[in-house]
This record gives C-alpha cells, sequence and structure tokens, in this order.
C-alpha cells in the first residue's frame, strides 16, 4: 500500500514550516475545531453544524480557522476527526441497498435477533426494521459444523446466482454470513471472492472479517451494519478528503474510533462498524491522557450536552472498553437492562452508558402526580425556554436559570441572549402548580431528577462493574457537566470533581491525544489447562503479524507498535465472559495460571464470589497501538486569554431547596489560581460554567483545569 | 445538604423525594437482575433469561419489579404469604428462604423462588425475592418439565419453603439434598448462587436506600408507591364501560386425552375495580399442564394491567383493583397431587382468553391472539463419552395484529420477555445441528392489519440417541383475529428420518436416535380488522419481502401481485376488489 495516511509523509509535508494538527468533533448543534501548534499552544473554533452535509462545517471551519491565524494549509500534518457518518446512517436509515448471503434455513438470523423486548406491558412496541430486509437475504445450501468441519460444499454456482439477483435488485453492498463461520471462514471467504470477481460493484463484507467470534445474530447483525454503512462512509471520507485537498490541507485524516483509538481512512473505509461511537470517543480519551497529568488515572468521565448525558470510566489510565453495545434509536429508559431496542455491534468500543438526561430535557408532571424529567429534549432548536426561540415547556436549563447557577443575560461566552422570566413561567406553570410546589421547590425538583437519572448512568458503569464511585474523580465537561457535576458527585458518594480547561470543545481536544489502535480478535473457545500455552501462544502470534502488517501500512515501525493482549474468560457452562489482561507477551503455564488467577480476582470483584471450577477462554483478543510522537499531551498547552476571560460579579444562587438564596461570587475561570476558594462560588468561561456550592471548594492548575474538592 | 432528602413534614409525600425513590428503586431491582444474568451458570437463565427480580415492602408486597419475566411477578404473593407463614417470625440478616412447591405458593418445580430478607436498624423492612427456572430439578425426565406427568411425585424434587442460607451460611444439608437429585448439580447450584449474590446486591442497595432517608421516611414513601400505582390503575378503570364481558378459549388437548381443554373468562367492570372470574374453565386435567393459583392470579394481573396505558408501576398496588375468582379443582386452580410442570401453556391460554376480552373493554388497544406461548423442546441423552446433555429450548414467537399496526415476527410472547439460544452456541456445547431457523411464509392470520409470521426452528440429533419432549399447542385451536381479522396458520411438528417426514402431535414424549430431523412450526399470530380493508401496497411489500406468497395475496386480500418482483397489478386488483372499501393512502 503506498501511504498517503503516513506520518513520514506528512512531516515531508511540513518540513517546509510549522506543523498544526487538527482535532474536529461533529457535534448535534456545533462543529468543534481544535487547532494544535507545535509550541503547545491550542486554538478553538465553533462552526455551526451543517446536518445535510456535515464536511461542509468541517472544511470552512478549518478555512477560515487556519486564515484567521495566517498558518498555511500546507502546515496541517494531521486532521484528526469524529464522524457521525456511520452512526447517522443508521438513525436516519439512509445506509446502501444492503444484502445478506446465508447458510440455508438461517435466512431470517438478522431479523429474528435475540427476540426480547426492551419494554413489559407494552402491546404497541415497534421492532426495529432488519437493516437488510428479507428480500434481499438470500441462502446458499452450504454447511459447517460446530468443529469447523465441513457438513455441505459450498456450490459455487449458488453464489453466483444470488449475486445476480443482488446485482439486478440494485442490492450495493452485501454481507456475508454463514453459520459456524467463526471456526471456519473457508466457506464465507470463497464466497466473497466469487461475488468480488464476478460483480466488482458490489461492496462485499465477509463476517469472519469483521467478527469471528460465536453467536450467529451478533455476528450477522454486526456485519451487516458494517454493509450498511459502508458505501456513506467511503463517500463521506472520500469526498472531505477531497475537498480538504482543494484548501489545501493534504494532511492525512484518521478517524476517532469508537475504542478511543485512531483509524487510518483506508481501515475506517472497510471497517466502519469500528467507528459508528467515533464521536464521544474522543472525550473520553482525553479525559485518560488529562488523568495522566492531574494524577487522576481512576475516573469517572461525564459529558452533559443538550438531549443526553453520557458517562464513562477510566481505569489505571484507560478508557473502560465493551465488547458488544447496542445501538439505539433515541433513549428509551435510563435502564441498562434492556435489550432488543437496537443494532447490536459487537465491536470493541468505550463502554457508554447514556441517560436522556441534558440541558433541553423536558420536565412533566403525570396524571398520577409523578415528576420525570427527559427522555424527550426540546433540542438546539428551539431549545430551553428561557432561549426565546418558542418553546415553552421547561427544561433541565431552565431550572437552572431560575436557581441562578446559569448567567441571567446571556450564555455562550455573551451570544446567547435569555430571558429567565420565561424559564420561571415555565417552571412554575407546569411544574409548580400541579404539585403545589413554590417556584424555587419545582426547580430543585427538575434539577434532582435530573442529577439522579445522571447518576444512574454512572452507576451503570461503575456499580454494574463491581466499581465503587467513591473511590474515582468525576471528570465532568459537555456545556451542563460542570453545571450539575459536584451535585452528582454527592449523590455517589464522589469527593473530587475536575472541570477539564476547554471542556465545552473537550471531545475535539480529546481527539489530538489519541494513538492510532486495533484491536483483533479469534475464536478459542477451550478450556483454559496448561496444554493451551501452545495453541494459544501460536495464535497470539499470528495477531501479533497481522496487526503489524496493518500498522505498518499507516506508517509505523515494529519498534512504535505496543500490544496488549486479553482473553475472554468463563466458567465451564456460562455464556457471558469477562475480559482479562494477560500480564506478559508470553503464554507459558505460569503466564496461564496468573491468567486464571486475575479471572477469578476480576469475577470476585465484578459479581461478588468466585470458584476453583474450570475455565474455559472463549476469545483471544490483542490491542496494537501505534504510538504518535507528537500527540497532544496537557501539560504543555496554552490557552488564548479569550477562552478564559469572563466578567466577575455577584448573583443570588439557590443551592439548597428550603435554603435561603446566596450572595454568590461570580468568577470568570482565568481569575482561579492554585489557591482553594471556598462555595458558593460560580466559575463562568464561554463554553460552560461550574457550579461550586457551598461545602466545597475549586482551584485552578497550571493549565487551567478546575479541581473541585468536596468536603465530607 | 443537596444530597439528604428534605422532608419538612413526617407524614407528608414530596412529590420529588417520590420520584427519585421510585427512580432509585427501580435501578436496584435492575441491578439485582443484571447480577443474575452475570453470574449463573445455565443457558435458559442466561440466554433464555427466563428468571426474574423483585423487591418487596416488610408485609411482603411487591413495590418494584425488573424488566424480566412479567409473568413470574404476580405470582410472589401467594408464595411470598406461604413464607410469611412458616418464617414470619424467624428471619435474621443472611438469611435466604427457597420454596419451589406449586401447593406452598410456588408454580412449578424448576421454578425456585429465594427470598431474602433485609433488615435496617434490626428491624425487617423489607425483601429481595430472585425466581429462576432452574434447568433440572429430577424427576421422571430431564429438565423437569414434561406434560404428560400425572402427579406431582413424578415432576422432581419439591422444596417446602425452606432457609438455603441461614445467617449468611449455606445450608450444607439441604445443598446436598439438591444436588443429589438433580441431574445436573453444578448447573442448578451455581444458579442458585447466582440468585443469592443478585439478592445480596440488592440488600446492599436498600440498605443504602434506608440509610439515607431514614426507616420511617422509606417505609411511608414505599406505602405510597404502591397508593401511587392503585390510584392510577382505578382511574383507568373508571373510564371502562361496566358490565360483564366474556371470552371462550382452549388448549387443544393435553396430551393424554384428546379432549379439548376450554379457558372461560368473564371480566366485571365495577366503579374503579375489576373482578375476573374463570368459572365454566375445565376442570383439573391428567397431564401436568394445570395452573395453580399463584400462576393464574399472575397471569390474571398481567392481562389487566397490558390493557392499561402509561408509566403505572408494576407493583402490588395494581393487583388491589382486581380480584380473582378460580373454581377449586379446576385447571386454573388444581388439588394436590395434579400435576403442573407444563403449566406455562395454559397460562398463556389465560393470557389469551383475558385480552380477548379486554378487547370488548378497550378494543382500540388490544391486539389479536399471538401464537399463544413459547413451545418448549427438551432433548437429553449422553454423548459419544456417555457424558449427559440436556438441551432446554424455548421458541418463541408471534404478536397478533395491533388494532393500528400489524403484529411483530419473532418476538417474546407479550407476557413473557424470554430470549433465545444462538445456533452456534447449541451447537457448540450439544450433540446437536439445527438446520433451520427462519420465519415462515404466509403463517400470519390476514387482515387490515396482519399477525406477525410464526418461526420453524428444527434439530437433528448427532449422538445415538436421546428423549426428546416437545410441548407446543394451536394446532386445533388457532389463534384469534379481531374485527374481522383472520387466524393464523396452526403449529405443526414433525420427525424426518432418511427424508420422510411423519407429522407429531402438539404433545410428545418420545426417543430419538441418531440423524434424525425434528421440526417444530409456531403458529403466527392473527389478524386485525377486514382482510379486503388491507392497503394493496402493504399487501404487495408483503410480497415483494418474501413475508406472504402472491397466492396469499389473491386468497385472502384479493390483491394481485407479481410473485417475482412483488409488483401491485392496481388494474386487476381494483376489479377484484370491486369497489374499494376503507381506501387508506
Amino acid at each position: 500500500m503506498n501511504s498517503p495516511e503516513s506520518p513520514a509523509h506528512a512531516a515531508s509535508t511540513a518540513s517546509r514550516g510549522e506543523q498544526v494538527r487538527l482535532g474536529c468533533d461533529i457535534g448535534g448543534t456545533f462543529t468543534d475545531l481544535v487547532l494544535q501548534r507545535a509550541d503547545g499552544r491550542l486554538h478553538i473554533r465553533k462552526a455551526s453544524t451543517t446536518p445535510d452535509d456535515p464536511g461542509r462545517a468541517v472544511v470552512d471551519g478549518i478555512r477560515a480557522l487556519l486564515a484567521d491565524l495566517e498558518v498555511a494549509p500546507a502546515s496541517v500534518i494531521e486532521v484528526v476527526h469524529g464522524t457521525t457518518t456511520a452512526s447517522n446512517a443508521i438513525l436516519q436509515k439512509s445506509g446502501a441497498r444492503t444484502g445478506v448471503l446465508t447458510t440455508q434455513g438461517f435466512r431470517d438470523v438478522l431479523e429474528i435477533g435475540r427476540i426480547r423486548t426492551p419494554t413489559m406491558f407494552d402491546l404497541g412496541w415497534e421492532k426495529p426494521e432488519p437493516l437488510a430486509p428479507r428480500r434481499y437475504r438470500r441462502e446458499v445450501a452450504e454447511r459447517i459444523a460446530a468443529d469447523g468441519s465441513i457438513v455441505r460444499a459450498l456450490d459455487p454456482a449458488e453464489v453466483q446466482a444470488a449475486g445476480e439477483f443482488f446485482a439486478r435488485e440494485g442490492v450495493e453492498t452485501v454481507a456475508v454470513c454463514f453459520l459456524n463461520s467463526y471456526v471456519n471462514p473457508a466457506h464465507e471467504l470463497a464466497a466473497k471472492r466469487i461475488l468480488e470477481a464476478a460483480f466488482p460493484a458490489l461492496v462485499v463484507t465477509a463476517s469472519c472479517e469483521v467478527l469471528p467470534e460465536m453467536r450467529e445474530y451478533e455476528r450477522c447483525s454486526t456485519t451487516v451494519v458494517n454493509a450498511y454503512i459502508l458505501p456513506a462512509m467511503r463517500g463521506y471520507l472520500s469526498k472531505l478528503r477531497r475537498e480538504l485537498s482543494a484548501i489545501g490541507v493534504e494532511a492525512p485524516i484518521q478517524v476517532m474510533a469508537s475504542n478511543g483509538g485512531m483509524m487510518g481512512v483506508t481501515l475506517a473505509s472497510e471497517r466502519p462498524v469500528f467507528a459508528v461511537a467515533s464521536g464521544p470517543a474522543g472525550g473520553v480519551t482525553g479525559s485518560a491522557r488529562l488523568g495522566e497529568l492531574t494524577g487522576d488515572r481512576d475516573a469517572i468521565v461525564f459529558d452533559m450536552g443538550g438531549t443526553t448525558a453520557k458517562a464513562a470510566i477510566i481505569e489505571a489510565g484507560l478508557p473502560a472498553i465493551t465488547n458488544e453495545y447496542e445501538f439505539r434509536d433515541g433513549i428509551s429508559s435510563p435502564s441498562r437492562f434492556i435489550k432488543g431496542g437496537g443494532y447490536v455491534l459487537k465491536v470493541p468500543a468505550i463502554d457508554i452508558a447514556e441517560v436522556g438526561a441534558g440541558g433541553g430535557s423536558i420536565a412533566f408532571v403525570d396524571a398520577g402526580g409523578l415528576l420525570h424529567v427527559g427522555p424527550e429534549s426540546v433540542g438546539a432548536n428551539p431549545g430551553p425556554a428561557c432561549y426565546k426561540l418558542g418553546n415553552e415547556r421547561p427544561t433541565v436549563t431552565d431550572a437552572n436559570m431560575v436557581l441562578g447557577f446559569l448567567n441571567p443575560v446571556a450564555l455562550a461566552g455573551g451570544s446567547l441572549a435569555v430571558d429567565p422570566a420565561l424559564a420561571r413561567k415555565a417552571i412554575a406553570e407546569q411544574v409548580g402548580a400541579p404539585l403545589g410546589l413554590d417556584l424555587l421547590a419545582a426547580a430543585h425538583g427538575v434539577r434532582h431528577i435530573a442529577n439522579i437519572n445522571m447518576a444512574r448512568a454512572i452507576r451503570a458503569v461503575t456499580v454494574e462493574r463491581g466499581k465503587d464511585p467513591r473511590a474515582l474523580t468525576l471528570v465532568a465537561f459537555g456545556g451542563g457537566g460542570p453545571v450539575h457535576a459536584v451535585d452528582v458527585a454527592r449523590i455517589l458518594g464522589i469527593r473530587r470533581v475536575v472541570a477539564p480547561v476547554m471542556a465545552g470543545v473537550f471531545c475535539a481536544a480529546g481527539m489530538l491525544t489519541a494513538d492510532v489502535e486495533h484491536d483483533l480478535v479469534r475464536a478459542v473457545l477451550r478450556r483454559l489447562d496448561p496444554q493451551a500455552g501452545g495453541d494459544l501462544q501460536a495464535l497470539a502470534d499470528a495477531l501479533r503479524a497481522q496487526a503489524l502488517v496493518t500498522l505498518a501500512a499507516e506508517g509505523y515501525a515494529a519498534g512504535d507498535v505496543g500490544f496488549e493482549l486479553k482473553a475472554d474468560l468463563r466458567y465451564v457452562g456460562q455464556s457471558s465472559e469477562l475480559t482479562v489482561r494477560l500480564r506478559g507477551d508470553t503464554l507459558d503455564p505460569a503466564a496461564l495460571e496468573a491468567l486464571r488467577a486475575d479471572f477469578q480476582q476480576a469475577y470476585l470483584e465484578t459479581f461478588g464470589y468466585s470458584s476453583e471450577e474450570p475455565l474455559d477462554l472463549v476469545n483471544l483478543r490483542l490491542s496494537a497501538r501505534g504510538a504518535r510522537p507528537n500527540r497532544l499531551a496537557f501539560g504543555g498547552i496554552r490557552l488564548e486569554a479569550a477562552a478564559v476571560a469572563g466578567v466577575q460579579g455577584r448573583r443570588q444562587v439557590s443551592f439548597a431547596r428550603g435554603d435561603a438564596p446566596l450572595d454568590t461570587p461570580v468568577l470568570a475561570r482565568g481569575m482561579l489560581d492554585a489557591t482553594p476558594r471556598a462555595g458558593p462560588l460560580i466559575v463562568e468561561s464561554y463554553d460552560t460554567t461550574v457550579v461550586v456550592p457551598p461545602g466545597a471548594n475549586a482551584r485552578a492548575d497550571a493549565i487551567g483545569n478546575l479541581i473541585v474538592e468536596i468536603d465530607p | 445538604m443537596t444530597t439528604a432528602a428534605p422532608d419538612p413534614n413526617a407524614h407528608a409525600i414530596d412529590p420529588i423525594t417520590f420520584s427519585v425513590i421510585k427512580n432509585g428503586l427501580d435501578a436496584i431491582v435492575d441491578e439485582v437482575a443484571y447480577t443474575v444474568i452475570r453470574t449463573a451458570r445455565s443457558e435458559i437463565v442466561k440466554d433464555v433469561m427466563d428468571y426474574s427480580a423483585a423487591i418487596c415492602d416488610r408485609e411482603g408486597r411487591m413495590v418494584a419489579q425488573a424488566k424480566t419475566i412479567a409473568l413470574h411477578l404476580g405470582a410472589i404473593p401467594e408464595a411470598m404469604t406461604a413464607m410469611l407463614a412458616r418464617y414470619a417470625n424467624d428471619l435474621q440478616p443472611g438469611d435466604a428462604v427457597i420454596v419451589n412447591d406449586p401447593y406452598e405458593g410456588g408454580m412449578h418445580l424448576p421454578d425456585i423462588f429465594m427470598f431474602a430478607p433485609f433488615f435496617h436498624a434490626g428491624t425487617l423492612e423489607g425483601f429481595c425475592v430472585v425466581i429462576c427456572h432452574h434447568t433440572d430439578v429430577g424427576g421422571r425426565v430431564p429438565g423437569s418439565n414434561a406434560s404428560d406427568s400425572t402427579e406431582i411425585y413424578q415432576e422432581g424434587l419439591r422444596i417446602p419453603v425452606v432457609k438455603l442460607y441461614e445467617g449468611g451460611r449455606i445450608n450444607e444439608t439441604l445443598e446436598r439434598l439438591i444436588a443429589l437429585n438433580v441431574r445436573v448439580p453444578e448447573i442448578v447450584l451455581g444458579d442458585l448462587r447466582a440468585q443469592y449474590a443478585a439478592c445480596r446486591v440488592g440488600l446492599r442497595e436498600l440498605g443504602k436506600l434506608f440509610a439515607h432517608y431514614g426507616r420511617d421516611t422509606a417505609r411511608r414513601y414505599l406505602a405510597e408507591l404502591l397508593d401511587y400505582a392503585e390510584r392510577l390503575t382505578r382511574e383507568q378503570i373508571r373510564a371502562w364501560p361496566k358490565g360483564t364481558y366474556r371470552f371462550l378459549d382452549h388448549i387443544d388437548d393435553d396430551g393424554l386425552s384428546p379432549a379439548p381443554i376450554p379457558i372461560q373468562v368473564a371480566i366485571t367492570v365495577f366503579e374503579d375495580r375489576v373482578s375476573v372470574d374463570f368459572t365454566g374453565s375445565a376442570p383439573q386435567v391428567k397431564a401436568a399442564i394445570n395452573s395453580t393459583l399463584s400462576y393464574t392470579k399472575s397471569c390474571t394481573y398481567l392481562s389487566v394491567r397490558c390493557a392499561l396505558t402509561g408509566e403505572v408501576p408494576n407493583n402490588a398496588g395494581v393487583f388491589r383493583c382486581i380480584e380473582v375468582h378460580v373454581p377449586e379443582g379446576s385447571v386454573l386452580n388444581p388439588e394436590s397431587p395434579a400435576a403442573v410442570a407444563a403449566r406455562a401453556l395454559t397460562g398463556y391460554r389465560v393470557f389469551d382468553a383475558m385480552l380477548g376480552a379486554l378487547a370488548k373493554i378497550v378494543p382500540g388497544r388490544i391486539p389479536a391472539a399471538g401464537e399463544g406461548g413459547n413451545t418448549v423442546v427438551c432433548l437429553s441423552g449422553r454423548r459419544t463419552d456417555r457424558s449427559p446433555f440436556i438441551i432446554v429450548d424455548m421458541i418463541c414467537g408471534a404478536w397478533g395484529a395491533r388494532p393500528h399496526a400489524d403484529g411483530i415476527e419473532a418476538i417474546t410472547n407479550a407476557s413473557q420477555n424470554l430470549s433465545n439460544t444462538p445456533v452456534e452456541t447449541l451447537e457448540a456445547n450439544h450433540p446437536v445441528r439445527i438446520e433451520a431457523y427462519e420465519l415462515i411464509a404466509d403463517s400470519c392470520g390476514a387482515g387490515r392489519w396482519r399477525g406477525g409470521l410464526g418461526i420453524r426452528r428444527s434439530y437433528r440429533l448427532l449422538a445415538d440417541e436421546a428423549l426428546l419432549q416437545l410441548r407446543a399447542d394451536r394446532m386445533k385451536f388457532r389463534p384469534y383475529g379481531l374485527e374481522g381479522g383472520g387466524e393464523a396458520m396452526a403449529a405443526r411438528n414433525f420427525i424426518e428420518q432418511a427424508g420422510v417426514a411423519t407429522a407429531l402431535p402438539s404433545k410428545v414424549t418420545r426417543p430419538m436416535s441418531r440423524g434424525e430431523l425434528v421440526v417444530h412450526e409456531q403458529p403466527g399470530g392473527g389478524g386485525f380488522g377486514d382482510p379486503l380493508a388491507r392497503e394493496p401496497a402493504r399487501v404487495a411489500r408483503d410480497v415483494w419481502n418474501g413475508k406472504i406468497s402472491a397466492d396469499y395475496a389473491l386468497r385472502h386480500h384479493r390483491v394481485v401481485v407479481d410473485a417475482e418482483s412483488g409488483k401491485l397489478d392496481a388494474q386487476a386488483t381494483w376489479t377484484l376488489r370491486g369497489k374499494p372499501r376503507n381506501v387508506a393512502a
């Protein structure tokens, strides 16, 4: 492969002068850009998102930012991009016309799924439409047994006939999903070759290449999602490439992957399913890097936007990863204990819990007199009642406005004028009156329910995983994160909150901190015993070799690649696994014994008991990381003064229900230093507000992160 | 501080605190359920998810329920009553009481209830309850779920209300007794430990809740949760038309005698409550499909709950508005020692009959009949190396057409929330090859809205021999339609040896030999409304998508569609249908 993406190429481009990197995150309302200069200076730009053509805001924003800074486009050595192309294609059902080629008798695996409903007692529920309709799901009479032996050989003529059908029907992309292909991929690969040779216009994805793991539905669903979004992703990235080149930015594009690493354009165009959760990953990776600096290697990442709040955890400096998640349309419930509501993706992704609680979440009282907040949201437009854009329903932002937490004149650095009277009216009439509560009590109620819902997302990634949140730091960003963080921390018994510098564009900044990272997996399914070592070692070596080839194509020499080997283990007879890291690179009997002990420890921590019963090793996983020499390190950054400027003043803030409002100092972010200041305190900056209630104190560290310590 | 719940008046209900506690309990009970699935051993719990979890108050009334098997939870009151009758004054922290005896509050022997008492500051304040369907509890057939047993004594180990854990220590005598009486002791004991681990998680979290709010406040809000659900329920029933509404449905037979088994329901709507009377239903039957009173009540509560709109909490407050009368000695309230293992089938038919009657009360809200319950396929035997295997596989399902939408295909019965076992998991663990797992075209009931399609699943035996037990139904009495919608296709069972298929009855217990293939076809769901009023475009779309044939379109809808292309022939359709009836765009 030639290497338009290689760092070497980039370096030669930039040798003409300054070298800058760009991080770029597309959100529902804003497209955020962060420009990193070699000397540590950071520049920030927010552009309005262009939903009809998301790349336009990216390209226009980059052009404007470079022009303002008088930086030559050729100086850009890399663009790191969080893209919503994949997730939008699924949400809007705008992906390609997708076919499935499968084993006879299993045409409907994709549609049957796992049978469950996410609700109970709801006879009006609708099951999500499969991304490939039944008509485009075709069978061939091949069969491989569970042990990999061939029961019935693949007939090439049948594959050919299916291909002709696809071509006739205008199918653009095909997922090949045969039963038991995780043990023996021969038939899938043969079918793929036949289709590609005879029908060059068809884009073919074989399930054994995307997910060589047991469980036909999960593998098929993942492969179909990949096929479905592949043409859109390929089209988007090639258009972005052309348009960036047109403005003189020839630097390689890196796509943020769901696992928090980056992937090159070539891989992202073949395996877009690994980048469906591209957007939020940047913030989590950034939090992990920031934690290295602030000493918060074990932390909860809390990102609150307009519609939802997200939570993830960092353990020992690394984001916690899940190997399976469900991509769902909207958020129906804060409960994670639901399945069947969406499309299953069994790929490594940062383990993110999401609840429908954001600044725009609507508060309402039901017929039985119960107060609800969310999941319905007013979105960015018309926005909360106080935005004066026509919405009259009360939201979480309105509650914060009523209580005095938010600036009563304008938000977003003065660019968004607000009217607190509209917030008061909405809260009083639609929450206070039906519940018989006064204005402040009603506003506290709305805020408190939102806090409880957000705490539930955090519980999902901590308590439900056997982690005690009290030992962790809460890293809060997004427009609303620092407004609620201390109260949410208190609900969970957390004592330390960090509101990072650039909290409002933190996802884009976080992307600049990522390495290139590839996760490979192979099904093993064998008893974990001392005899397993030889086979496993051979498998691990093969995975390593494969990763090196991929990373070499992206410009990484073997010496710059780090590996981490993991195993999915379970007690014999169980059907869900825990992923455990191997302590080293070798798989000798001692290493396997250590692995067993580590599994038992992890099991004990997660479930409260463990036993000496035998273990099955289900999958072997390898994470290969190509280290970025020039990745953003927060320690050396310098922010523009405008980013931390603001106005000093005082206002009345109601911190606790039933207590009198307090006359509270309001400070600009740049006015805090290393000396802790006791709450009550409101710290404003152009992109967010940090609320420091009584009983907590705040200080700024050397680069402008706010550290809030909460009294016991 | 903001975390301390304000409690200005010691007797009042603060709406904010109420919301917070309700959310808190929902989160706790989901966490309990989550712990079960992650720690259990068996496929039936982990993959099929045949288990459930609840939190009860100190009087044993259910206040919160996880999103698991809905039908289990209405059975808690009877089991709780039995448990309290024995241990009300003899519970201490660390205890866990189990029971499975259908004649002491249980449902059927594989379902083992576990109650863990919750203590706060030395007094009993509630219970965490986890119910799991266990893979085997002994008895004459593997899986302990045969439909052809005739006495409870054949069905396995009966566990009366006893403590499995005392003060945090497992009762080893009982544990060894259980281990000796079941076919897969490590799986059963593993699942029991999972139940206990999950209960402990629930107790820990309840402890935090009580510590935070204090005993009196917590008690008051738990009681208010029940009152709140009761208020919402009564408010809705007030709007229902008063009167008595009847519906009759049937189970084909009990597998031992060919006699149909009627399930007769009469719902009387009073001012703000309903009374449900099952008089006229069959007397108890010889085979094991008798439904215990606890299970019958559970199905009844669940059906009414499905007819309620909005977010009514799933708790005992709803039960207060529903009276249930079931004649003693009937198939819905049998006397010992009637066999009950396959009672789930009867419960499904109670659900179907209840919905049929409710459709007359709230007609815009109730679907036509679904598939009539999951089919249970149990295959057991020994592998070539003589090691035993048991497959307990559940096949679901289709919903009937709704008043405003088609039924759903490939979906758990609405009264359950089951999942399926992946084919690759089954094949990797057991000597069996699944040769089809697919939808059955044309199996739906026709209507303005069509029912969901049924599902076919087949199993080829790769061991020398095995015992097959198959429990299906709806071969004679097919899923009903509503408002002129058609019945769905009936269920079918076959066995194939050397390419020759032989039809089997709905309930089967027979040996299988190597290479034989057993095929089960589930019925689809019933239709809703006049099939001739279905929009031709929807009919054509179904033909295009391979869900119905062009022949079905013609026969049921008088819509002409090209079989290959799925293209609608509008001209021919108008000619056939005559004047358009009830045309929607």
